[in-house]
């Protein structure tokens, strides 16, 4: 276990100074990631402008969205595509290990970025953040950051079938962003529909954290969505053990 | 004529190819249907909280997200395969394969490269806007319908300059690649311009001109649009054109080729 860490640390430490020559580059993923979140304020703004905690939850998504966002379709998948995965595999642990480091280097880079834009909305819009409901979503936060890797992971996977692993990884984001939240937050889907969305993979990725930093939920609600949260991290984690392993299988490459 | 004759052959070329690749076809099918018809879900949802958003009613908000669905399929056909990671080509110096052929470069560079299956989310945005007019109840004079197919075609121009000129940047500042910004800009067109406040409505009148490549044609089907409005569009794509043409001459001076 203190092995396994070391060596996510020692890959996220080498991710971090690789992309440090991208910097630009990963200021527009920055820039891009929060479009979805600012274009359901402006729309929700617009169709509801009494609405109490519109920006105290658009700006709480933004957040998620910014931690929970993962680029695994070119992290892992382009690796796969390209055969390179081979070199992975031959080393004496889990490839996995290399990809979860590319994730801390990934969120570090993009709390660097993301911070000063959310601390800017933070105050121009003079939100009224409550520190008990922003605690209460922390560990929403975190698990919501597990299940979405675990998520994109197995879309990522897919690469071992198919020549379309960005495009089912992308229609996954455009999923996440329809029915977890962003495009319509979760309290305003009509009533059967809500129930519905409440309780998907897509809530527990992304619109959760934001409803409860808001203090949006009633405490029934909070712990309903702390039990999806844990039932959809318990399938990923299935489904992508599942995935990982009979793809492996499938790999093939040449040259040394 | 030539370059239509030429275009018209890349495109056989490409369909071609994709066709080999069937199961591609019918996963783009299901793609575009699912994130198009969520997408509706959406607009729906919006719609039963508010009786207008941006003053635009559920049937012209329809008709307005199938003209965007219209232009991202063309975008994603005959512009994106071309102008893609864009910068990566500069750095390599692979701009030189359209520099010596004997067509003009800016064609080549920027609508070279055709990605047929892109059409399939075209057709799907046609079915929406058909949806969005049998919404409404009304009949519509062909005239509106004559008018929104030519600023449907102006839009298209537009699309193809902004994003052109977006990949165009890197010929000054190689390092930096805005493609993500402008996918991300681009969504800002699936709702009516009128819906932002300032200074975002400003920017995507005049900046990112959202406002002429989806609001504005939407309006001409939905409550028709007086000529003032139509020449100023048309004049508008001819600017973006001649602006495009400057810029590449501009930007061309500054490439320095790979082999030379």
């Amino acid at each position: 276990m203190t092995r396994s860490l070391r060596l996510i640390g020692i890959y996220a430490h080498r991710t971090f100074l690789e992309w440090m020559t991208w910097r630009g580059f990963l200021v527009t993923l920055v820039l891009g990631q929060c479009v979805t979140p600012v274009l359901g304020f402006a729309v929700w703004s617009a169709a509801l402008p009494d609405a109490s905690n519109l920006s105290t939850y658009y700006i709480s998504l933004l957040v998620v969205q910014l931690m929970t966002v993962f680029q695994l379709d070119h992290t892992l998948a382009n690796p796969i595509y390209r055969g390179t995965l081979s070199h992975q595999l031959v080393r004496p642990h889990s490839p996995i290990l290399g990809t979860l480091g590319t994730c801390f280097a990934e969120r570090l880079w993009f709390v660097i970025i993301g911070a000063p834009v959310v601390g800017l909305l933070v105050f121009l819009s003079n939100v009224p953040l409550v520190v008990a409901n922003v605690l209460l979503a922390l560990p929403a936060l975190a698990l919501a950051m597990v299940v979405r890797f675990l998520f994109t992971l197995a879309l990522a996977l897919t690469a071992f079938w198919t020549q379309q692993a960005h495009g089912i990884v992308a229609f996954g984001a455009t999923l996440t962003f329809l029915i977890g939240g962003s495009a319509v937050p979760i309290l305003y889907f009509p009533d059967p529909l809500r129930s519905v969305a409440e309780s998907s993979p897509f809530s527990a990725m992304l619109g959760l954290p934001a409803a409860i930093a808001s203090g949006s939920l009633n405490r029934d609600q909070v712990v309903m969505g702390y039990a999806w949260q844990a039932v959809w991290l318990a399938v990923f984690l299935i489904v992508t053990v599942v995935v990982w392993r009979s793809g492996v299988r499938r790999f093939t490459a040449v040259g040394g | 004529m030539k370059l239509l004759r030429l275009s018209c052959a890349i495109f056989a070329m490409s369909l071609k190819a994709d066709l080999a690749h069937r199961s591609n076809i019918l996963f783009q099918v299901l793609l575009s249907l699912a994130a198009a018809g969520s997408s509706l879900i959406t607009v729906q949802i919006i719609f039963s909280r508010t009786d207008h958003l941006g003053g635009w009613t559920l049937h012209e908000a329809v008709i307005l997200f199938g003209t965007f669905t219209i232009l991202g399929g063309i975008l994603l056909t005959f512009v994106e395969p071309n102008v893609l990671w864009f910068h990566q080509r500069v750095i390599a110096g692979q701009l030189d394969e359209v520099l010596v052929k004997p067509a003009p470069s800016l064609f080549l560079l920027s609508l070279g490269r055709h990605a047929p299956l892109g059409l399939v989310q075209a057709v799907i945005g046609a079915v929406i806007v058909a949806w969005g007019i049998s919404l409404s109840g009304d009949a519509f004079p062909v005239w509106r319908g004559l008018v929104w197919l030519t600023l449907l075609a102006v839009a298209a121009v537009i699309t193809w300059v902004t994003r052109v000129l977006v990949a165009l940047i890197s010929l000054w500042v190689p390092g930096l690649a805005l493609d993500v910004v402008y996918d991300g800009a681009w969504q800002f067109g699936r709702y009516p311009v009128t819906m932002y406040r300032q200074p975002a409505r400003f920017v995507l009148t005049w900046v990112l001109p959202v406002a002429f490549i989806t609001t504005v044609p939407a309006r001409a089907l939905t409550r028709g649009v007086s000529p003032q409005l139509l020449g100023a569009s048309l004049a508008f794509g001819f600017v973006a054109i001649m602006i495009l043409r400057l810029v590449w001459m501009s930007g061309l001076r500054r490439y320095t080729s790979a082999t030379s």
